[in-house]
């Protein structure tokens, strides 16, 4: 490859070296680029292979059918725990988002109100973890009285979903063609029919990724729930005052224990938790392409 | 319009002003609860890494208005060093190999997996932070001690930060790192992004000068989208400052104790307020809960104003990897 001249040089402000050592360079950053990701896709499978080993050589029916306290019996209460926290996550979070996000994406021409949400919403989803958790703490637990207990769990689950299903919903909805709601406006329909007949089909499979991220997500949160659900070694006994096990305090909280079958416990716990969030993460983003 | 409408309309607006009031009432709360310890602690909050919670068999003392536990000490320098380094760190790491990464998959790698790549890449953001915790724990924390961390201490010597005693794998090297892969795929997904939407003719016309892959990939990245890669670096930082979980696992979680060197074990302002809570419940003045709540506010300011920041220069938002324009 011939070097460029002068007014190449002058406006580009690359100073052209020899073509070999151009070429010696672009080889280098090939194998630089292919190492890196060689590195990354290293790095996956050993956290992939250690959780996954660790946790099928350990799990066992009885751990996964009985109640346990993290260090001695099973999981059960801990697997149930964190789907009843993210089911009432989901009740604090899909009914709003959707509903914002329909005011949202509707808004746009108008601008104001919307873009302000749009940008708090996005800041929402980076308050650290331990942020909410400390706010359920001091608000839900203490103030309102709710105790460690699913509804300050859940709340507090659905304070770090909302942001994402809302804004996931808007997006998807933006997909709708314009002149279709306008149409629709224009042939009389009101928003409630707009919303049901026009929007919430069309997007649906962009909501339901969006839910289904959510969910992943969630499922695998704990800074929220340490001071919110607290731990139970059975299942709660109600929404109030009653503490919730999940998933992520027995990985946590084994691994930090001395007994081996604490750590077979929390290899356990990760185990059931990579397999559930990649397997919602990758049909979130299957039904989310399909959507789109 | 009738009124089932208009009552629908007020609802969706409420709704989309949801995350704002929670937002808002966070802020407010968490501030609520900081000011006895604002009004007890003053500046020394900032200057002072002790952290004790006090006698509780003397009489609790009252100063500025407020009570607070005998010889009681909330400092919270430690905790700021502590996520400033390991961020610091994450950042150090994360960069290089997001811009090797992100031009490997655009320029270098056949395009049929490309895809593949990508997703690899995004699942980094995905993973649960207790699994990285206790991947720490098994893998890197051991490989840090018995290899790594000894290895680096013959090397560099001679480097200030690099000599001095290993006592286990946890501390600033073990968090630099877990953190460096969580924000890998924020920092990869503005640069894949930004190169996408670099306009055909600029890329042909580069390709046309005759340059390499590299210079075109270090063009875009550094330059022609430049303020991309500063934002999107600006949103991993975000996301590092307030992870907790990892980072409360593979650091070492220490109190009092200022690291020396790069293998010492430190705290940070996000692991610090999940391991200190419980303990505070046991404060009957309540000043440890409030100290945490200041705490809690600190690393919300500065984490919210560097990913507000991020957002701005980037253009759009990151969550996880996941794009929002």
């Amino acid at each position: 490859m011939k070097n460029l001249t002068d007014a190449g040089e002058q406006d580009s402000g690359i100073r052209w070296k020899s073509s070999t050592l151009r070429n010696a360079k672009n080889s280098l950053a090939g194998i630089a680029g292919y190492l890196a990701l060689l590195a990354m896709l290293a790095i996956m499978v050993s956290i992939f292979g250690y959780i996954i080993q660790g946790g099928a050589t350990h799990i066992t029916l009885k751990i996964i059918t009985t109640n346990g306290n993290t260090t001695t019996g099973g999981i059960l209460n801990a697997i149930i725990g964190t789907w009843l926290l993210v089911g009432t996550g989901l009740l604090f979070s899909v009914p709003p988002g959707v509903l914002g996000a329909l005011y949202n994406v509707q808004s746009t021409s108008h601008g104001g109100i919307a873009s302000v949400t749009r940008l708090f919403t996005d800041i929402l989803t980076s308050v650290p973890s331990i942020v909410i958790g400390l706010f359920g703490y001091l608000i839900l637990v203490i103030r309102l009285g709710m105790g460690f207990s699913l509804l300050a769990g859940g709340m507090a689950l659905g304070i770090m979903m909302l942001p994402y299903v809302m804004r996931i919903s808007e997006i998807s909805m933006r997909n709708v063609p314009a002149e279709q709601v306008n149409n629709a406006y224009a042939l009389g329909a009101d928003t409630i029919n707009v919303a049901y007949r026009i929007y919430l089909p069309q997007a649906g499979a962009g909501i339901i990724s969006g839910i289904l991220l959510a969910i992943g997500i969630a499922a695998g949160e704990t800074a929220q729930l340490l001071y919110t659900a607290g731990w139970n070694n059975a299942l709660p006994s109600g929404l109030l005052k009653s503490p919730v096990a999940y998933l992520t305090y027995v990985v946590w909280y084994g691994i930090n224990q001395p007994s081996a079958y604490a750590h077979q416990l929390a290899f356990v716990s990760a185990f059931i938790l990579i397999i559930m969030v990649t397997a919602l993460i990758f049909i979130s983003k299957f039904i989310g392409r399909k959507g789109a | 319009m009738d009124t089932k409408n208009k009552f629908f309309n007020f609802l969706t607006l409420l709704m989309s002003l949801l995350p704002v009031f929670i937002l808002v009432s966070i802020f407010a709360f968490v501030f609520y609860y900081s000011i006895p310890a604002i009004r007890y602690m003053g500046v020394r909050f900032f200057t002072t890494y002790l952290w004790y919670p006090g006698i509780e068999s003397r009489p609790p003392i009252h100063i500025n208005g407020v009570t607070a536990p005998y010889a009681s000490s909330y400092g919270i320098l430690l905790f700021l060093t502590g996520t400033l380094i390991s961020s610091a760190l994450a950042i150090v790491i994360a960069l290089p190999l997001s811009f090797l990464s992100s031009m490997a998959v655009e320029l270098y790698v056949p395009s049929g997996i490309k895809k593949f790549l990508i997703s690899m890449i995004e699942l980094f953001a995905g993973i649960p932070s207790v699994i990285y915790g206790l991947w720490g724990i098994i893998v890197l924390e051991p490989l840090l001690f018995h290899d790594i961390e000894p290895w680096m201490r013959d090397v560099l010597s001679t480097v200030p930060g690099f000599a001095g005693e290993i006592y286990s794998g946890a501390g600033i090297l073990a968090s630099g790192v877990i953190l460096a892969f969580m924000i890998i795929p924020i920092i990869v997904s503005v640069m894949v992004n930004s190169f996408d939407t670099v306009p055909a003719e600029i890329k042909h016309g580069i390709v046309t000068l005759g340059a390499t892959k590299w210079e075109l990939g270090k063009y875009l990245i550094t330059d022609y989208s430049r303020m991309s890669t500063y934002g999107g670096t600006l949103l991993g930082l975000g996301r590092a400052l307030g992870e907790t979980m990892a980072v409360l696992m593979v650091s070492g979680a220490v109190v009092n104790v200022l690291p020396s060197s790069f293998y010492s074990a430190i705290n940070t302002m996000a692991a610090a307020v999940a391991s200190l809570l419980d303990s505070a419940f046991f404060d009957a003045t309540g000043m440890s809960i409030s100290a945490l709540s200041e705490l809690s506010l600190v690393l919300m300011i500065i984490s919210l104003s560097v990913n507000v920041l991020g957002r701005r220069i980037a253009g759009r938002s990151v969550l996880r990897g996941e794009e929002f324009d």
